[in-house]
């Protein structure tokens, strides 16, 4: 049989991309429909006095407003993990205070969407303004006023995160040379192309059907079942294509609880969608913040203690505040092997947007500091950074961050490969001819790992259910979201293989969660893992089950039946075979049985690993840094699509890139306004802007608990990027720069400081942008 | 048009369309609502993102940035009316498929309509020629490395076999 296993496939999602026929949540028309729009805070804090929504009302075609006093007060998780360690309680649908500047504060539905506009400016908010505290040092500072009432007080969002091993002091101790930054982390945003997006409709019977875009179908059900007050059986969830999410759409926003009500309010169906400047507004950002972070070494490279402090700017509310952190924080216990770790991190409110989930989770943060400070310390070490973090890698049996043995030498690997592509010892050997020149080329190197799960912080499982036709075809039901990495492709070449059908013959049903198994959504790099774990597993309870009706069909024992393409064969008895349609259809007017498996995978963690490689040319006249190549190594065990696989690295490394370079989501530190809320004035990098990337993905440490062995991919290619990037910089020009996004204006400060503005009448390098 | 309506026709996919829109109303909003085209994406609304980029008499224009009524008496091409046929595809089309181009694909439809204009004038482009005519396209997804060989592709493609005249 040839294997579907490493084989990519044409996605079965993209024919309705291309042609324009796929169906997101905003495509839906609906008889009747109405258009709701969000009325949002001017201000960053302050109470409601009051709302007079009056003129609004009498504006014709308006057809409903919501306020604070209209809708349900209760006290809900703004996240999807209830009842997890990885979220907070702390949001109502409307309050009466605003916390962040574009928080919703009332809801207007009507004939049109020009009408609900026209309507939200005939709303009047009385605020009685409350100190606004931008800056985690304002919040933290003694006596600031609390943001939250719920928390454990000083606008922590939770707890801080503390995660010993070893004896730090004893560490350092031992250290010959001590290396000690802070790290300042810029506040991108997710800038997923398809706006948040929901529309609403209640039944005759009082069923809610929401279509919405959302990685956590099953969580928008949950939460709005239990903030309306209804049994699951009364919300119905409905996601077929989404225009992305990278974490953020794990969230539920505001406007799917007021779509629901305003629907339900007014008798008709309701769309509301967010505009661009509302998903910076009322969207999820990366957490900002600073990390302090120490390492003591050995003249040899042996790190001999690690002590961090991490401080994340949450914003508003908590979202995924307390699970980042805990990630962030624990991740540093590994990538390079510490006996002796101290970490503690911190979450803090602020009246800012709010933070959430977004690719990476923290170690986007993490790592960029750890891996740029494992470069500073090989040259005050004297040695080559790649042999520092090679000598350091985390590998085989080593306790990984989520408390597990790692499986493989994975990070090594991908090291090695790396430095065998680029030629790296020979580069880093060149002579630097660009020293006096006005574009100096540098080459950096960054690591990391992630896990392909979210474990321990949340207990995840995957579900799915097999269902074989009588015509021998199978049929896949999976909660899974289609995020848009062909995840479900994937899934299907999965459940294609283990029940040994062709590829085609397995159709996949998603998106209702009416009809498919629970799921707890698209995140942490482990649909393709976990979900594929589910269906590796169901698929093989119905494959026993054809071969239990073979074997009487054929008179020879299951145990020496196997099935290929379609076809059940004898071991050991060429000629004699027969299909599976076949093997299970109808005889004798008893109708083919129902051949159903189902499974449950409870996954525990698994690791991938990635090293990237950058060339970076700096223009030393003008400060614009550009990224001239990048080699990225991946190791994800066994691979079930490698061209998809390659789209999610190489879309991470764009992501990671602008993270890096010019991505931040800036408000105003006098009153929190945001102040780059478009696409214009919020810069990533675009088609001129992208490198050449050569994608190296390597099978050399697959996990036996992953389908096939295969583990995540989603997260692990923004993380490596944004290191690489800097220890690339430093290469070129010198300069070390701890903290994202680097501007041109900072490398232009940096190198007059230096004093290494290009020499006058210097020869110049030819311009090498060969992009 | 006492009722503030305007009488327009647009001959859209190869298709006249008599239609009546308000002043204000974008083309972008005619083709999803009106006409039901909802291939055509709204990313940004202001011009920013090219997730609408339609054909307006051959030329790419962001239909969040046309009004309905300046598009009387043109033609308009949008992704569902780039393909030759029914039941075809375009080799851009197929190219994106193939070669993994198109992932949430919420930018795909603009980016493969402003990457016909771009091989209907230039049909042999170097890279530097197709990162330049996509330069007002975002995508989130794919770093544009695949959409790049995609585009690539679909020139061969074209080169070896170019298709019928389009609708």
């Amino acid at each position: 049989m040839t294997s579907v296993i490493g084989r990519s496939v044409t996605r079965w999602d993209t024919l309705g991309k291309v042609t324009g026929s796929a169906v997101y949540a905003g495509d839906v028309a609906l008889p009747g429909l109405l258009h709701g729009k969000i009325k949002r805070s001017t201000v960053a804090h302050a109470r409601i006095r009051a709302i007079d929504a009056s003129r609004a009302l009498a504006l014709p075609g308006v057809r409903a407003v919501l306020t604070h006093a209209d809708v349900p007060r209760v006290l809900h998780y703004g996240s999807p993990h209830p009842r997890s360690a990885s979220v907070t309680k702390d949001q109502y649908i409307l309050d009466t205070t605003v916390r962040y500047h574009g928080e919703g504060v009332a809801a207007v539905a009507a004939d049109s969407e020009e009408i609900a506009e026209a309507a939200l400016e005939l709303i009047t908010v009385d605020y009685e303004p409350l100190p606004a505290l931008l800056t985690v040092a304002d919040a933290l500072a003694p006596g600031a006023p609390a943001i939250h009432a719920v928390g454990p007080g000083g606008n922590l969002v939770l707890d801080p995160v503390v995660v010993t091993r070893g004896d730090v002091a004893a560490g350092f101790a031992a250290a010959d040379l001590i290396v000690e930054g802070t790290y300042t982390l810029g506040r991108p945003v997710p800038a997923y192309m398809e706006p948040n997006v929901c529309v609403c409709q209640w039944d005759a019977l009082g069923k809610l059907t929401i279509w919405t875009s959302t990685q956590s179908p099953f969580m928008v059900r949950g939460t709005l079942a239990e903030v309306l007050g209804l049994p699951l059986t009364k919300v119905r969830v409905l996601v077929d294509h989404m225009g992305g999410g990278f974490g953020a759409k794990q969230d539920l926003f505001q406007h799917e609880f007021l779509c629901a009500l305003l629907a339900q309010r007014t008798g008709r169906p309701v769309r509301m969608e967010f505009s661009r400047k509302e998903t910076f507004l009322g969207g999820r950002t990366r957490h900002s913040g600073s990390i302090r972070l120490k390492q003591g070494f050995r003249r040899d490279g042996t790190i001999t203690a690690r002590e961090a402090e991490i401080v994340f700017d949450s914003g508003a509310y908590g979202s995924h505040g307390p699970g980042v952190t805990a990630v962030a924080t624990a991740s540093l216990t590994s990538l390079y092997r510490c006996d002796n770790v101290h970490l503690v991190g911190r979450c803090v409110y602020t009246n800012t947007p709010i933070a959430g989930a977004f690719r990476g989770y923290g170690v986007v943060q993490s790592y960029y500091a750890l891996d740029s400070q494992m470069d500073e310390a090989a040259e005050q070490l004297g040695l080559d950074p790649a042999a520092l973090k090679l000598m350091n890698a985390v590998r085989d049996g080593d306790l990984a961050p989520s408390g597990h043995p790692i499986v493989g030498h994975g990070l090594e690997d991908c090291i090695r490969r790396g430095l065998e592509e680029t030629g790296w010892a020979a580069r880093r050997a060149a002579p630097k001819s660009h020293d006096t020149g006005r574009r100096r080329r540098g080459w950096g190197m960054g690591c990391e790992m992630h896990g392909s799960s979210a474990y321990p912080g949340i207990k995840e499982q995957g579900n799915a259910i097999v269902r074989m036709n009588e015509d021998g075809t199978v049929t896949l039901f999976t909660g899974t979201t289609g995020l848009g990495t062909g995840a479900h492709t994937a899934l299907a070449q999965i459940t294609a293989e283990e029940l040994g059908v062709r590829f085609e013959d397995v159709a996949v049903v998603h998106g209702d969660t009416d009809v498919v198994p629970w799921d707890i959504g698209a995140f942490a790099s482990h649909t393709t893992y976990m979900a594929g774990r589910a269906c590796q597993m169901a698929a093989a309870q119905v494959k026993a089950k054809v071969l239990a009706r073979a074997a009487d069909r054929l008179e020879v024992a299951a145990d020496d039946l196997d099935i290929r393409d379609g076809v059940v064969t004898v071991r050991g008895v060429p000629g004699l075979s027969l299909t599976v349609a076949d093997a299970i259809a109808a005889e004798r007017g008893i109708p083919a049985p129902q051949l159903v498996g189902e499974d449950s995978y409870r996954p525990t963690k698994s690791y991938s690993f990635a090293a990237h490689f950058v060339e970076v040319e700096v223009d030393t006249e003008t400060g614009q840094i550009d990224v001239v190549q990048v080699v990225p190594v991946h190791e994800i065990g066994k691979v079930i699509h490698p061209v998809a696989a390659a789209g999610q690295i190489e879309g991470g490394i764009q992501q990671g890139i602008g993270h890096t370079l010019t991505e931040d989501f800036r408000v105003d530190p006098r009153d929190g306004r945001p102040l780059n809320a478009s696409f214009v004035d919020y810069k990533m990098p675009l088609a001129m802007d992208m490198p050449p990337i050569r994608t190296i993905i390597l099978e050399t440490a697959p996990d036996e608990g992953g389908p096939f062995g295969a583990k995540g991919v989603g997260e692990d290619p923004i993380i490596a990027i944004g290191p690489a990037i800097a220890n690339a910089v430093h290469d070129a020009i010198g300069v070390r720069f701890r903290h994202y996004p680097i501007t041109p204006e900072q490398v232009l400060a940096a190198l007059a400081e230096k004093g290494a503005t290009p020499t006058p009448g210097a020869a110049d390098q030819p311009d090498q942008t060969d992009q | 048009m006492t009722d503030g309506l305007h009488a327009i026709t647009v001959t859209i996919n190869g298709e006249a369309r008599p239609l009546r829109v308000a002043p204000s109303r974008t083309l972008l909003d005619v083709l999803r609502t009106e006409l039901g085209l909802t291939g055509t994406k709204k990313g940004c609304d202001v011009g920013d993102c090219g997730a609408c980029t339609v054909l307006l008499d051959g030329t790419p224009v962001n239909a969040c940035l046309v009004l309905a009524v300046e598009a009387d008496g043109a033609a308009v091409t949008t992704i569902e009316g780039i393909a030759p046929a029914a039941g075809q595809l375009h080799p851009l089309q197929q190219s994106f498929m193939d070669l993994g181009a198109s992932q949430c694909g919420f930018c795909t439809p603009g980016i493969i309509v402003m990457a016909k204009a771009l091989l209907d004038r230039h049909p042999d482009p170097s890279e530097e020629d197709i990162r330049f005519g996509l330069a007002g396209n975002i995508c989130r997804c794919t770093g544009y490395t695949k959409i790049i060989e995609a585009v690539k592709d679909a020139a061969r493609r074209l080169a070896a076999a170019p298709p019928p005249a389009g609708r």
